[in-house]
């Protein structure tokens, strides 16, 4: 855009705008030297394997016997069960657990940021807890809690809401619940600590100029937090659809993937291939270029929609 | 035509005193670099074998690097994929139902055991079938696995049974004096974890089959015997025999508890039970029951188990594998002193018939369990896990989940096969 | 009568604070609880305090090499969190400040970085470190993680805040881009440094496959290796357990607690 207004300008006065080019052109080039080692290191030690990896998903076999396959491995994951399964079950995931989480997270983050509630620090820290909290004894309590006999079937069971103990982990359905409210429960607070951030970033004084024109909270909320934060509502919405589309750590700690492969992610599938059967590279690979191009577009979407300056 | 004589003789000897000098070093120490788990089991086996051997070559010194079992797979993978087996140890602990799949994938990744000196008849006959890849050698079996029938006798007697009422005995018995102790004690005498297959594959074992037959095909749709396995499961849920929990924790604490009074599984869950000291003097041990209906089943079988490995990367193969043929396939010694305070229960025949094997333990009611185990242990079936061994217990996983649900078992073992069958093109 | 109202809606706005913040620090209290007691009770799923404590830890301290897995972690975390924060942000800010088709396409590309599961590059990655010589190398384990297109990316979205009035009064003052960024920038913007710190030390800390395969001697070895060692035997201590994870999640809170107070004052505070 800024290229465009200053050929404009520049047909009409010459000399003035000298100047301008000279500042543009060096800003431009000072501009790129910011961004350069960043970008110099993440094509290095990203971008390089990813390629080298796409190589590896048009080659078929297993362990080091590869050969050259063509398109063979992405024609296959059309009849794989265990693949179209595990696609599903992710996108349950994305459909459900994101928007949950990102609005809790925003109304979190409003509440924190709100000068009439005390004890702000306390709540802040015990809301961020859950993700620095080691997954081994959040799997441990979560499947103990919702075991046949745990605590929140004793609980439903004592408030008459259910006659019978549910088996929460046995069944496809409550299983995938288990899996969205261990996201929500874990990820929540990390994406608030990004909106309170966001928010420390707004000058106060338009909140003044809103609260003296008469606006109401929903109407700071709706008109001033929001479209400032939106920004940072992008950043959260793509990083979690990024995370829930690859989760792992949760499938496998939490259900191991069960009952039946209801629960199992994509990319616990491509580690089974990977580490735990007999290793095809080549074809995880191929697995992992179709979720990546699911995720890209849905990115795509999400800053064509959001990203507008 | 001189100089280049010259050059050359110079060149022969810079190689000689090379050569000299290499073999001079190996002759001086060497570090071998193990990789295993579990510091009060493997480790400290391989540390007691370590000071064994420093007597019989002083030169060797054993470094043990404690890598859990999933950690020395993916470094496993990742090195031998990436052409950079030079990170490897020199010696590794190996799952045994992970071992022809590592092996028959990278085939040159691992040392050739078989004209070593060492002796495999003196180990049980399964392990050994267990780590044979196209009539090679390549593991010296290491800890045992037989599959033991632990029980809480004192819960047995409320019902009016011993332990030699569950001795010897078929499924079928075993049901009716379990749905009996269940009516009279409220008490399960198993748990599984949902999902997981080791029961059933315990059973399969006992039957000397598998789920692939000896051509290595998949042997799940049409296999009767799993078929029946699968039937004897269900009942024992059905009858309330046996609970279904969560996972690993709360089947440990399933019997730590005394909500279940007994668990089937390889004998190396002892390690589990006696934990709980409350419960000392109540348990017993006894063989596992076998099939009625099935020719050749018998009351013993296998679950888990490791073995140790060479890598052919090693820059001192022969040395390693001297090292375990002397302490590993060749000490009593060392079973005699890592048994005591370890429980580590070796395959190792010769040992069972030592005198620490021999001795009565307090906490199984003076039971002499681990002289019992060893006997166990030569009289399990041989069967061949094969190279696709996780993704037929996944698949056969899943099925029995959908069993358990309610889904024809015929159905639900056709898709098994299937989805084992698509893994393996 | 608009009182009460208005005292009503916030004690709901309370309870609803404290219900959320009772589920987030519920388990782990239990975690915390659960260190000082005896497997068994742990199993048992005790909520009270046991007297196992000093047990767990001589244990611990007897089977593992907890201090210099914790000396390791803190290492390569703290070394990862300054390098990336630093790389990252002139990255992001960059990208905004002088933001143009050309940079805007760039950042998109850069996002896709992230989306490719890392189990999928961990072999060419590794293959690439190892013909470079970097294998067990702290060079090796920190490479690649001091740019990541997510830290950049959050710079960027940030920097949309940044009144652009600062950035031409500067210069009209004579101060270099360079000394912008520095002198300008970094202050104002310290509570996203705040939660890009605590995030980058986080999973830095908690990074697992890379260091498993990258540092490969025992004397490189990282927390969550030690923990995966201690799940690994076939008896598996879980009051020992619960111990070393309750160890290793305390940096993590130190960090927190200590950033914490910038996720509160607003742009005008930091910028005095």
């Amino acid at each position: 855009m800024p290229k465009i207004n200053f050929f404009k300008k520049n047909s009409h006065s010459k000399s003035r705008q000298k100047q301008k080019i000279g500042i543009s052109r060096k800003q431009n080039l000072i501009g790129w030297a910011f961004i350069i080692p960043g970008a110099i290191l993440i094509f290095l030690f990203y971008f390089y394997p990813i390629g080298k990896s796409f190589f590896l998903s048009l080659q078929g076999g297993a362990g080091l016997n590869l050969r050259f396959a063509g398109l063979a491995n992405y024609k296959r994951l059309i009849s794989d069960s265990l693949f179209t399964q595990s696609l599903f079950n992710v996108c349950i995931y994305l459909l459900i657990q994101v928007p949950i989480m990102i609005t809790l997270a925003l109304i979190l983050a409003g509440l924190l940021n709100d000068q009439q509630i005390k004890f702000r620090s306390f709540f802040r820290t015990a809301i961020f807890l859950p993700c620095a909290t080691s997954l081994v004894s959040y799997a441990i309590i979560f499947r103990s809690m919702f075991a046949l006999d745990g605590f929140v079937n004793t609980i439903l069971l004592n408030l008459n809401l259910i006659a019978n103990p549910i088996n929460w982990i046995g069944q496809p359905w409550t299983a995938r619940l288990l899996i969205v409210l261990g996201l929500t429960w874990r990820w929540t607070g990390y994406n608030m600590i990004f909106y309170l951030a966001g928010l420390q970033n707004i000058d106060p004084a338009i909140y003044e100029a809103a609260k003296i024109d008469g606006a109401s909270a929903f109407d700071r909320l709706t008109k001033i937090t929001i479209p400032m934060l939106k920004p940072i509502i992008l950043l959260t919405t793509i990083m979690s659809t990024n995370g829930t589309l690859q989760i792992f750590d949760e499938t496998k700690n939490l259900t191991n993937g069960g009952p039946a492969n209801a629960t199992l992610s994509v990319s616990q599938y491509i580690y089974r291939l990977s580490f735990e059967y007999v290793p095809r590279f080549g074809y995880a690979a191929a697995i992992a270029f179709v979720v990546f191009i699911l995720v890209a577009v849905l990115a795509m979407l999400q800053v064509k929609v959001g990203d507008k300056r | 035509m001189k100089k280049k004589l010259a050059v050359l003789f110079l060149i022969n000897i810079l190689i000689f005193a090379f050569s000299g000098l290499t073999a001079a070093q190996s002759g001086d120490q060497v570090t071998l670099t193990v990789w295993c788990w579990d510091p009060s089991f493997n480790i400290y086996a391989m540390e007691e074998a370590a000071k064994l051997y420093r007597d019989i070559n002083p030169d060797v010194t054993i470094k043990v690097e404690e890598t859990a079992w999933e950690d020395i797979q993916t470094r496993l993978t990742t090195a031998l994929s990436a052409n950079q087996a030079a990170t490897l140890p020199d010696i590794i602990l190996m799952q045994d139902n992970a071992l022809i799949k590592n092996v028959s994938t990278f085939p040159d990744a691992f040392y050739d055991l078989t004209n070593s000196a060492i002796d495999f008849s003196k180990f049980a006959d399964y392990k050994i079938a267990l780590t044979t890849h196209n009539g090679k050698n390549y593991g010296v079996p290491f800890d045992n696995g037989a599959a033991i029938n632990a029980m809480r006798v004192d819960v047995l007697e409320e019902a009016g049974y011993t332990i030699d009422d569950f001795t010897d005995i078929t499924w079928q018995e075993f049901i009716e004096k379990g749905a009996d102790v269940r009516k009279k004690t409220g008490k399960p005498l198993l748990s599984v974890i949902a999902g997981q297959p080791d029961l059933l594959m315990v059973m399969l074992q006992s039957a000397g089959t598998w789920l692939f037959n000896d051509a290595g095909e998949v042997n799940i749709a049409n296999n009767d015997v799993l078929k029946e396995i699968v039937d004897i499961y269900v009942e024992l849920v059905d009858k309330g025999i046996m609970v279904q929990v969560n996972d690993w924790d709360q089947y440990i604490s399933s019997f730590n508890s005394g909500t279940v009074a007994g668990t089937i599984n390889g004998c190396w869950i002892i390690g589990s039970i006696v934990p709980q000291k409350s419960q000392a003097g109540d348990w017993r041990i006894t063989n596992i029951p076998r099939l009625a209906s099935v020719d050749g089943s018998v009351n013993y079988s296998n679950q888990g188990g490791s073995s140790w490995m060479v890598m052919a990367n090693s820059k001192h193969p022969q040395i390693a594998a001297d090292f375990l043929n002397k302490t590993f396939a060749g000490s009593i010694e060392l079973y005699e002193t890592i048994l005591p305070s370890s429980g580590a229960l070796a395959t190792y025949l010769p040992a069972g018939d030592s005198e620490v094997y021999n001795m009565p333990q307090p906490f199984f009611g003076g039971q002499k369990i681990y002289s019992e185990i060893t006997d166990y242990a030569a009289q399990v079936p041989q069967v061949n896990y094969g190279v696709y061994n996780y993704e037929a217990r996944d698949a056969v996983g899943a099925a029995i989940t959908k069993i358990i649900n309610g889904q024809d078992v015929d159905k639900a073992l056709q898709e098994a096969e299937e989805t084992v069958k698509f893994l393996m093109w | 009568m608009k009182i009460s109202k208005f005292k009503l809606a916030l004690y709901g706005k309370y309870l609803f604070l404290i219900i959320i913040s009772f589920l987030s620090i519920f388990p782990l209290f239990w975690m915390f609880v659960s260190a000082t007691n005896a497997s068994v009770d742990v199993l048992a799923g005790t909520l009270l305090p046991g007297v196992q404590l000093k047990e767990n830890l001589t244990k611990l301290l007897a089977n593992t090499n907890l201090l210099r897995a914790l000396w390791n972690s803190f290492k390569y975390a703290a070394a990862a969190t300054i390098l990336s924060l630093f790389v990252s942000s002139l990255a992001g800010y960059g990208f905004e400040i002088y933001h143009d088709k050309g940079k805007d396409i760039l950042m998109n590309i850069l996002l896709l970085s992230m989306m490719v599961p890392f189990a999928v590059i961990m072999v060419p990655l590794y293959m690439m470190f190892g013909n470079a010589n970097l294998l067990n190398s702290t060079a090796g384990f920190v490479l690649p993680t001091i740019s990541t297109a997510f830290l950049i990316f959050l710079f960027r979205q940030s920097s949309r805040n940044f009144p652009r009035e600062i950035i031409e009064a500067a210069r009209l003052e004579g101060l270099t881009e360079f000394g912008i960024f520095f002198r300008m920038y970094i202050p104002v913007m310290k509570s996203t440094y705040a939660a890009a710190a605590v995030i980058t030390f986080m999973n830095a800390w908690n990074n697992y496959l890379w260091p498993l395969i990258i540092m490969q001697k025992p004397e490189a070895q990282t927390m969550p290796l030690l923990i995966s060692n201690l799940t690994s035997g076939y008896v598996i201590d879980y009051g020992v357990l619960m111990l070393a994870v309750a160890i290793s999640v305390i940096p993590t809170i130190l960090i927190f607690l200590a950033l914490q107070k910038n996720f509160a004052e607003g742009i005008v505070g930091s910028a005095k």
